[in-house]
């Protein structure tokens, strides 16, 4: 389907409500006919798409009541928020670090330990999300092992002008202003975004916030501009600016050390493309993208120390995509690409010294339509890296629709995630806690070899006669998905994954100091796994009342550790500390992962534009800390205990363009200021939207 | 100091004869003493110093595992004692600690399946002037993993301290609990606790009087 008729589509529909984009459909609700880019890279129906597919639309955003990325994907099956480092995201049981964030398909980057900070990105402007889960490299590269988080806007349609403005609890002020101009040839569509709060303190008798005050302000702007029937060009630029103001207390071996400070962190993104149109058959772009990410934290300490920690991330690529249909049923799409990635940190050897890595990839996609009924595609891609071992990305991937009311999809995949900077390039020495040092891998052997002449070093461990070039983690996963049409107002789908990864990279002790502190460097050695199950459904009531959710069974855990409690070498203590062989049911695999989620949404939207939701959100007990002795996660360790948010939200879209909403996050009050730092007690929220109804009608 | 000492008879004593006599006629007539210290205070801490750091006397408790109880300080240059503690360094009665003829080393395995001491090990000696003591000194290096997050000291499964005392003979310890009361507070207890709760050392200990190795 092309964008002209599904702009035709837009004005003959009657005037939708919200003005938004009424195709967008949540997966469970879609008839099929949305459209999805991520899966294939290239517009697809969703109907015929061969993998896992999560869409989010605006709708359910807005009426959600959710600001930043955070807000809604916490809330959608098998994902699950962390914290540390800002608020991550780990999908199907993987760290935040093997999940690619894009927006508009062009990757986010700056990330701290393998984390990006989701609340970075506002919602407020955005068409829909597209999460696709399984390993998803063989088309876009590192990071996209567990999976994509595409987040897309959309310049083609909606009100000329939109204004909105949101009052919450802590002082949180979010404001909103949209401007669209769309003529035939031209699109233009402008967002800035202005998002402060007080943070909150949800420790008691503490100074210290556990979300400190901020001041963000983001601005986006995109252009697309139909420079002839055949060709387009579109832009896009992404600004973000944060002020953090930090009042930080680390505890180091016993000693806290309280700080004050700020924290200034600038995003900048920047993408344009051209994209032409030879044929029916033939198409092709040239997209370039560039991102500038910026972290400058200066602090204090209370006796008066400086403190200074900066983080600066480029990232350049140019990029070709060809799509050939060499007939109706076979479909080809060509791509290659090159990348500058470039880093300066003050936690590397100078912080004024770019670290460099360059990469050349190229991948390609077949897509077969055998038949009305199946479809299968492969698809692979090779990565050329400067600094460390390359790597190819096969997948395969099919549907099959075997009745009008089930299908059947399997994908199976390689994914894999390059080696970070830190990774590669540390050079960290940890003065308040002992004096350990941490070499990224690139360099270790040299600076360690270096330390030696000079007399410093003590003991060399076998680990650091492994050391050499690290390879990128590997992941191998395959889902199965069902979806079932029982009936017009009823759907159910089941997903079964299984991820296996290889190569994990942990960080290892390899020698000692002379003064006996310990110096730690990167090796590929971990081996793990995820696997589990996810059963998603919706049921219409009547034309007001509808009900979804969905539930994810998950069980993860560490392959060598497994094989080394059934080889009897691991050991547990009982409650009077006496040790003793552990044994494999008391293992409960990889920390932060839990083993059931399930959220359940009640919705009601009347024709009169009132709407209600009622969004419950559980998740289990998960592992967080090793206190009984081994290094294996077990029922003795330290969990934090499973728990029940509740969030709800209500208002009404007036004919005028005015919509009303008020919520209620974690109407329960559940805290837990050690485990879930970024979920504040009970909250409230008001908001106003004005939109301006459109003007000029084109039809 | 404190003298809390709990005498725990797991088989008090515990004669090997009693076993072995069903098997055969060999008889090794051997008393092996099987004791639960409770609550060994070691260095308790007295308050927080200005840079953050618990602050305590720097005391040693100096401890018989042949008599089975706490030897006074004034006693540090002498035989009497077989093992120290100080906070979670662990001294043994020889090199720089002492005259006498101490020696350690860590087994990796359970308390219990440590019935012979192995023929082929070797016993460390305390070397202060290095920093190098019979039973290394630090978090993940022998009896314990330190959490900077929770600072909480957990003895780490599966170690066993193998001892050489003061006079040469040989004895097996297993620390159990670093905590007043002999259980390890949980990550939430409070600041005040996880300081002045620290540093009571509960661990089992089996003596082997005859100078063989065999438990």
């Amino acid at each position: 389907m092309s964008k002209k008729s599904l702009i035709l589509l837009f004005f003959i529909i009657p005037q939708c409500i919200w003005g938004q984009q009424p195709f967008v459909k949540d997966t469970l609700f879609a008839d099929g006919d949305s459209v999805v880019v991520t899966a294939t890279r290239t517009e697809r129906k969703l109907s015929n798409i061969t993998v896992p597919v999560t869409i989010i639309n605006a709708k359910t955003i807005q009426q959600n009541g959710s600001l930043r990325l955070t807000d809604i994907l916490k809330e959608q099956t098998g994902l699950n928020l962390t914290s540390g480092f800002g608020a991550g995201i780990q999908l199907q049981g993987l760290n935040p670090d093997y999940t690619i964030i894009l927006i508009n398909g062009e990757p986010l980057v700056g990330r701290t330990a393998g984390v990006l900070d989701l609340n970075r990105i506002a919602l407020g402007n955005i068409k829909k999300i597209e999460i696709v889960k399984g390993p998803s490299s063989s088309l876009y590269g590192s990071e996209a092992m567990a999976g994509v988080i595409n987040i897309i806007t959309d310049a083609t349609m909606g009100a000329p002008l939109t204004i909105g403005l949101r009052y919450g609890t802590y002082n949180t002020v979010d404001a909103n202003l949209e401007t669209k101009l769309n003529t035939k040839n031209f699109q233009y569509q402008g967002f800035v975004n202005s998002y402060n709060t007080d943070g909150y303190s949800i420790r008691p008798n503490s100074n210290s916030r556990v979300t400190t005050p901020i001041e963000r302000y983001s601005t986006t702007q995109q252009i697309k501009w139909d420079l002839s029937r055949k060709t387009n060009f579109v832009l896009n630029t992404r600004y973000t600016n944060e002020q953090i103001q930090n009042e930080i207390a680390v505890s180091n071996n016993g000693v806290t050390i309280y700080s004050i400070g700020k924290e200034n962190i600038k995003d900048l993104n920047a993408s344009a493309s051209v994209n032409h149109r030879f044929s029916k058959t033939l198409k092709t772009s040239l997209r370039t993208y560039t991102t500038t990410y910026d972290a400058v934290q200066n602090l204090l300490t209370i006796n008066g120390l400086p403190y200074r920690d900066v983080l600066n991330h480029n990232f350049k690529r140019i990029e070709n995509q060809t799509d050939w249909d060499l007939s109706k049923k076979l479909q080809a799409i060509f791509g290659a690409g090159a990348v500058w990635e470039g880093v300066k940190s003050s936690r590397y050897d100078s912080e004024k010294l770019r670290k460099q890595n360059d990469i050349q990839y190229a991948f390609t996609q077949w897509e077969w339509k055998a038949s009305e009924k199946f479809t299968l595609i492969g698809g692979l891609r090779f990565d050329q890296n400067s600094q460390f071992a390359s790597a190819f990305s096969p997948k395969m991937s099919m549907l099959y629709k075997i009745h009008p009311q089930h299908q059947f999809r399997f994908s199976i995949g390689q994914g894999f995630k390059a080696p970070d900077f830190r990774q590669l390039f540390l050079d960290f020495t940890n003065a308040a806690a002992g004096s350990y040092s941490v070499f990224g891998s690139a360099q270790a052997q040299q600076v360690i070899a270096r330390l030696d002449a000079l007399g410093q070093i003590g003991n060399l461990f076998p680990n650091y006669y492994l050391l050499k070039t690290l390879k990128p983690e590997y992941s191998n996963g395959m889902h199965f998905t069902w979806d079932w049409k029982i009936n017009p107002s009823s759907a159910l789908s089941l997903q079964l994954f299984r991820n296996d990864i290889k190569n994990l990279i942990e960080s290892q002790q390899v020698g000692t100091y002379i003064s006996g502190a310990q110096i730690y460097s990167y090796l590929n050695i971990g081996r793990a796994f995820t696997t589990g199950f996810e059963l998603e459904g919706q049921h219409r009531f009547n034309t007001n009342w509808s009900v979804n959710g969905g539930y994810q069974f998950l069980s993860t855990g560490d392959k060598d550790q497994i094989a080394a409690i059934k080889s009897g070498t691991v050991y547990t203590k009982n409650s009077q500390g006496y040790s003793r062989l552990m044994k494999l049911n008391e293992y409960v695999g990889l920390p932060n992962t839990s083993k059931h989620k399930l959220q359940v949404k009640l919705n009601y939207n009347s024709p009169k534009g009132y709407y209600l939701n009622l969004r419950a959100i559980y998740r289990s007990r998960w592992a967080v800390n090793n206190n009984n002795g081994n290094e294996v996660f077990d029922n003795g360790d330290v969990f934090a205990s499973g728990y029940l948010a509740i969030n709800s939200a209500a208002g009404k879209t007036f004919e005028n363009g005015v919509s009303l909403q008020g919520g209620i996050d974690n109407i329960s009050n559940y805290i837990d200021a050690t485990n879930l730092p970024n979920l504040p007690g009970r909250t409230f929220y008001a908001s106003i939207k004005y939109q301006l109804q459109k003007i000029t009608n084109k039809k | 100091m404190r003298k809390n000492l709990t005498k725990i008879a797991m088989g008090l004593v515990l004669s090997i004869a009693l076993f072995a006599c069903t098997k055969d006629e060999e008889t090794i007539v051997v008393p092996v003493g099987a004791f639960t210290v409770a609550d060994l205070a070691a260095d308790t801490v007295t308050g927080l110093g200005p840079d953050g750091r618990p602050q305590s006397a720097g005391t040693t408790t100096y401890y018989s595992l042949v008599d089975n109880k706490v030897i006074a300080a004034t006693d540090a240059a002498s035989t009497k004692w077989d093992i120290a503690f100080s906070s979670t360094k662990i001294l043994i009665n020889g090199g720089t600690s002492g005259p006498g003829m101490g020696g350690a080393f860590v087994y990796v395995g359970l308390y219990d399946a440590l019935k012979t001491i192995p023929a082929d090990s070797s016993f460390a000696t305390d070397n202060a002037t290095a920093a190098s003591y019979a039973i290394p000194w630090g978090s993940g290096k022998a009896w314990y993993t330190y959490d900077g997050l929770t600072t909480l000291v957990s003895p780490i499964a599966g170690r066993v301290l193998v001892i050489r005392t003061a006079t040469g003979k040989f004895a097996k310890i297993e620390i159990l609990n670093y905590y007043k009361g002999g259980v390890t507070l949980p990550a939430t207890a409070s600041v005040s606790d996880k300081l002045y709760k620290q540093r009571y050392y509960t661990f089992r200990y089996a003596y082997q009087p005859n100078g063989s190795k065999i438990f």
